[in-house]
């Protein structure tokens, strides 16, 4: 086959750029799911300071273009005297930016929850942080797996833009490959199979986790 | 006065950028969206063969980065093809078969939520399939995914940067140019930010209230 | 004992309580009847420190529940059992009942867990320490309710209308197991309108009008022809109840 043929040779450092892709993409998303957390959080506080501080952080980086995100950071931080490789400005990037989708997912998971159930934990006598860190959060995350899990799948699709920063992950070695090739059509077809198979299994992997955690909390 | 500061002319590159960005903008989701209605409506007549078509087409879309888009139409269907292919009309072909990939997904789910029992009462009426879609269900549809779909060109209105990647002068790539020029990241990227977050509130402002008015005239048209 | 002294609690400009007024001794069973609206569940959640209140004053074994400590030194020594049940929906029924034992009273997990098996056992659901409160039934969550409260090993327990989102058949599951508690000498405030139940269990019986107490009297007094029901409002509100 023609496009195997194309591909072959470069098979090991493709899967290089596929297996930095998933690394930048993991540590993405528990930087995205802690910010979320505690940005979740504070936008779920009772002191209008936090709460205003949370709720711009999360408008702002949903509502300007990632590259544009990640192009502020990459040339800017040096600017500060923070000198870090173009992959960690990445996934701080992406998680920054993921960590603002998950703060939304989180906090209507928390509003979500049956106030009666927060009385309960209260009236047993937990503190309030005793509250939030074993009723709230645990029922909200729960909840969240499935919209989490939609911004996970997004992250994966982002993070070809860090190519932009000189970092070789999957869509970086590819720009190498199709440049060597001189096949670019063969290479980035073949590319966007990947990234599609990939999403695919993944939103599979997470409709059935969902399942798995949620099966006795339906409804309640 | 530095050689690389700022100049009023930035001005008049930003206004450009920003004009470039917004134009693909505007002709991408009309035709977005009028492709995305072309294959709900292809869908919903269930030609034969066609349908898992669209639906792995738009699939695939939805499921690989634009970005990688972007690179198969610009570099890789010239190469293959052996066709020429400038920046403008790569961005434009890829921007919009996106959009009409969200749009499809949106717009069927919207037809498919129309009840099958008035559907089957407009046919009892004599009414022709074609008819109905257009009377019954089309208004209802549209009701239905307006919200989803201001949604979704909140989103593309960002992805619309990426075109700067494969050298189109867009507001991002006046960006990239201020910013070499300058050595002002801060400044350059804050400034670049703020207008495409303002952009991004006006559309949204803007889609809430079509929304609403919509809805409004749709509740109205019922009683 | 609880202590409530004229208790007031308004919300914006409507007033639910309106000087309430009421002692529970140690070993008490009071009932508190009333109609819908008469601010009964607002009293509970006074006491238990959900709501606070606009006026008056609040004290469990002499803590003051408008003070943060004191508030939380009395939600050790009484408990809760909601109306909704309101378990954790994402622990066991085991899990429900060691939270507090183990967050609050430092239990260790071991300790909590032999016990609250032990509760489970003792109200009949010894087979389901592992399930979720979705795996249960109405009646069967409402026990791990009260398992839940009672691990606690509350001197008070605070009861609101735990029986109105039953039906009958689990009702008397639920009301027996109350029933076996009351004879134990635990100090309930009970809010029902089981009235027949009610006059079987409690020493005391409270009647609320419109956020005050119309009368307070011991059980038998309170169903005695030249006692409560000597009492228009009373004798109209036991006749209505009957009738349904
Ligand atoms: N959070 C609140 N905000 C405003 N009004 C409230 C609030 N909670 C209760 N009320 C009002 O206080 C009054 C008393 O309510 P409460 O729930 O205490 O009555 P109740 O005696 O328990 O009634 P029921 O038998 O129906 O449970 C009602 O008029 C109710 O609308
Ligand atoms: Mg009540």
């Amino acid at each position: 086959m023609r496009v195997w043929r194309v591909i072959e040779p470069y098979i090991g450092f493709l899967l290089q750029g596929f297996a930095l892709t998933i690394f930048a993409c993991l540590l993405a998303i528990i930087g995205a799911v802690i910010l979320g957390g505690i940005v979740a959080s504070m936008r779920a506080s009772q002191r209008s300071a936090l709460r205003w501080v949370a709720h711009a952080y999360s408008d702002i980086f949903r509502n300007v273009p990632f590259l544009v995100q990640l192009f502020f950071l990459f040339y800017g931080l040096p600017e500060l005297g923070i000198y870090i490789g173009a992959f960690e400005t990445g996934v701080i990037a992406l998680s920054l930016a993921g960590g603002a989708f998950v703060s939304d997912v989180i906090l209507s998971g928390i509003r979500s929850i049956d106030r009666g159930v927060i009385e309960a934990a209260r009236v047993s006598g937990l503190n309030d942080v005793k509250v939030f860190l074993r009723i709230v959060l645990p029922i909200a995350l729960r909840v969240s797996v499935r919209p989490v899990g939609s911004v996970l799948i997004n992250l994966v699709l982002t993070s070809s833009i860090l190519s932009t920063i000189t970092v070789n992950e999957l869509t970086g070695v590819a720009k190498i490959v199709a440049a060597e090739t001189f096949k670019p059509f063969e290479v980035y077809a073949v590319l966007l199979v990947l990234y599609a198979s990939f999403t695919t299994a993944l939103s599979l992997a997470i409709v059935a986790w969902h399942r798995r955690l949620n099966r006795f909390m339906t409804g309640a | 006065m530095r050689f690389a500061d700022f100049t009023p002319f930035d001005l008049v590159l930003l206004a450009q950028g920003l004009g470039v960005s917004l134009a693909l903008f505007l002709t991408t989701t009309v035709a977005g969206l009028l492709l995305g209605l072309g294959f709900a409506v292809v869908h919903h007549f269930r030609f034969p063969f066609v349908n898992p078509l669209i639906v792995a087409v738009t699939e695939a879309l939805k499921n690989s980065p634009v970005l990688v888009q972007l690179f198969l139409v610009f570099f890789g269907i010239p190469a293959l093809m052996q066709i020429r292919m400038t920046p403008a009309s790569a961005a434009f072909i890829t921007l919009s078969l996106n959009t009409a990939a969200f749009a499809f997904v949106i717009i069927r789910a919207g037809i498919e939520s129309i009840d099958r029992d008035q559907i089957d009462a407009a046919e009892a009426f004599g009414l022709r399939r074609i008819q109905i879609l257009r009377r019954v269900i089309g208004p209802q549809a549209l009701a239905f995914s307006i919200g989803p779909i201001v949604g979704i060109l909140v989103n593309q209105l960002q992805v619309t940067s990426l075109i700067s990647v494969i050298g189109v002068f867009d507001l991002t790539k006046i960006g990239n140019i201020l910013n070499l020029r300058t050595l002002e990241p801060f400044i350059v990227w804050a400034v670049i930010g703020s207008i495409y977050y303002v952009c991004a509130k006006i559309l949204a402002h803007s889609g809430a209230r079509l929304e609403r008015r919509i809805r409004r005239s749709y509740a109205w048209g019922e009683v | 004992m609880i202590r409530i002294k004229d208790l007031v609690k308004t919300f914006d400009d409507s007033t639910v309580l309106d000087g309430v007024t009421l002692d529970v001794n140690a070993g008490e069973i009071v009932t508190v009847l009333g109609a819908s609206g008469s601010g009964k569940s607002t009293l509970i959640r006074c006491i238990n420190g959900l709501e606070r209140p606009s006026g008056g004053t609040i004290t469990v074994d002499g803590n003051d529940v408008t003070t943060k400590a004191g508030l939380a030194a009395s939600r050790r020594i009484s408990a809760t059992v909601f109306q909704l049940f309101n378990l954790y929906p994402h622990m066991t029924a085991l899990g429900n009942i060691t939270l507090a034992p183990v967050e609050v009273l430092g239990k260790s997990k071991a300790e909590a867990e032999e016990q609250a098996r032990a509760l489970l056992a003792k109200v009949g659901l010894a087979g389901h320490a592992d399930k979720y409160p979705q795996q249960l039934s109405g009646g069967q969550r409402q026990r791990v309710g009260i398992c839940r409260a009672l691990a606690m090993q509350p001197r008070y327990i605070l009861l609101d209308e735990v029986t109105s989102a039953l039906d009958p058949e689990t009702t008397g599951e639920v009301l027996d197991i109350l029933q076996k508690l009351a004879t134990e000498a635990t100090t309930m405030v009970f809010v029902t309108h089981e009235v027949a139940f009610a006059r079987s269990i409690s020493t005391r019986i409270v009647f609320m009008e419109a956020g005050k107490l119309l009368v307070d009297m011991p059980t038998e007094e309170f169903f005695a022809e030249n006692g409560g029901l000597a009492v228009p409002r009373i004798r109209q509100f036991l006749s209505q109840i009957r009738k349904d």
